[in-house]
């Protein structure tokens, strides 16, 4: 009688044990589904919480963007415009086109998608670098003006003479955000994209806790910092990601569209954060063009984005909206980031 | 009375098995940050970092061409590499999982899994 007693506390051990096993199952139900893509020129990651079903109709999204928007296939429709001078484009493309031009303007021409020939002789499209002389550049640049596209808003475009565009800098921008917009649609709360280091978080972590997304370090040495983030894209920019050297000077792959060549701004690493994926895409290559004073004061007039920026003497400075999101990291971890603050 | 002896034997056993089992799954969690390399996304080679003692080279041939990559406690890099872009070597050395290291012209992916999420490692890398 007495052992019997004490059988049951065992049991009963033996019993949370098994609950204990049971919670563990719950946990892994809501493990994230994740799927790697080649697409668009780059590696990207997708990850979101709920069903299998939302990867595929991601990858379906992508690479039917990809077929429309790329420069080097010969069966796009921008492949067959920058061909043939002319020619129609379907809805998605209209959009972007349209998203495109009205930042090269607002930006006053530091992002230019008609800059496609100068970078292509760089090499930075095929890895085949090469310095230009000025004669080359000088007349690549007189096809570069993105004013000189006409786009009747819905499908008809011409470009001007010797002149080819590139949607590249604003593509992935694009695509992160249709497949956020479907995933939302379908209902999902948590969720995060990283096509090629452009990272697109949607909602919140499944705990509710904000999305962590590190700033690479332009001097490759580990993270820049951490920004904490919940809906929103986190672009960057920086002179490390595609470059050479020659003749021990080194050329990297943001191209200003004035002169043709590597922008030299003073800053070396731009971050846009915003809900928006085009603007954050678009802006941080042109702010990056822009130099600090030139993008602060378009952040200044603007209220969609926030900015993180690095110059080239590894200042770090975070607009307003960003101070209290960003913890610096690694090598800037003693240095405070200054904050640009509106005026 | 035996027989009620022999229940508290097995339950005593079980309970020690799962307790063990317990400690030993949630251990083994905690434990290594494996680096896994992808070739054409099929996962050919795993490393488990936190078991490197010292530096190794591993040489991948794939049909793009070759990689080399080196290891060190805790870190992978791609040392060297034949594609035109040079951007995996470039990347320099990973140790968590925020981003992997990506050979676009080999179609080659390193990616750091497992372990990392528990040191407090970002959840993506922006760059």
């Amino acid at each position: 009688m007495q052992t019997k007693i004490k059988i049951i506390p065992i049991i009963l051990i033996t019993l949370f044990l098994t609950g204990c096993g049971s919670t563990q199952n719950t946990v892994q139900a809501e493990e994230a589904q994740t799927a790697t893509i080649f697409a668009m020129d780059t590696v990207m990651e997708l990850s979101v919480y709920g069903s299998e079903t939302l990867l595929d109709g991601a990858e379906s999204i992508i690479l039917a963007l990809e077929r429309e928007l790329s420069v080097t296939d010969a069966e796009s429709e921008i492949y067959a415009v920058n061909r043939d001078g002319a020619g129609s484009v379907s809805a998605d493309t209209a959009e972007l086109l349209n998203r495109a031009l009205e930042l090269c303007a607002r930006t006053d021409g530091a992002l230019d998608i008609s800059i496609y020939p100068v970078v292509r002789t760089w090499g930075f499209t095929t890895g085949e670098y090469r310095v230009p002389d000025s004669e080359e550049l000088r007349a690549l640049l007189e096809c570069v003006d993105y004013t000189r596209i006409s786009f009747d808003g819905e499908s008809a475009l011409s470009l001007a003479e010797g002149m080819e565009i590139d949607l590249g800098s604003v593509a992935k921008g694009y695509a992160s955000s249709r497949v956020i917009q479907y995933w939302k649609n379908n209902g999902v709360t948590s969720a995060l994209l990283n096509l090629g280091g452009n990272v697109h978080a949607l909602g919140t972590k499944p705990d509710g806790s904000a999305w962590r997304v590190a700033i690479a370090d332009p001097e490759q040495n580990g993270y820049l910092g951490v920004l904490e983030v919940v809906d929103q894209a986190v672009i960057t920019s920086g002179g490390y990601e595609r470059y050479f050297e020659q003749d021990g000077k080194t050329y990297w792959h943001i191209i200003d569209p004035d002169t043709g060549c590597p922008a030299e701004s003073g800053l070396i690493s731009v971050t846009v954060v915003g809900s928006d994926g085009v603007l954050c895409d678009a802006l941080s290559t042109s702010l990056f063009v822009m130099g600090l004073d030139g993008a602060s004061a378009l952040w200044n007039e603007s209220d969609d984005f926030e900015a993180v920026f690095v110059t080239s003497d590894d200042a770090v400075y975070v607009t307003e909206g960003l101070a209290d999101n960003f913890s610096p990291l690694g090598d800037y971890e003693g240095q405070e980031a200054t904050v640009i603050y509106r005026a | 009375m035996l027989k009620t002896r022999t229940w508290v034997i097995i339950l005593a056993a079980v309970l020690i098995c799962a307790v063990g089992l317990s400690f030993w799954t949630l251990g083994r969690k905690a434990d290594g940050t494996v680096a896994n390399v992808y070739q054409d996304g099929v996962c050919i080679r795993s490393v488990d970092l936190s078991r490197v003692t010292e530096s190794e080279r591993i040489v991948i041939e794939g049909a793009g061409g070759t990689n080399t990559i080196l290891v060190e406690p805790g870190r992978i890099c791609i040392e060297a590499a034949d594609c035109p872009d040079q951007v995996c070597v470039n990347t320099g050395w990973i140790s968590d999982s925020a981003a992997p290291i990506v050979c676009l012209p080999h179609r080659l992916v390193i990616r750091i899994e497992g372990g990392a999420e528990s040191d407090g490692a970002p959840d993506a890398l922006s760059q």
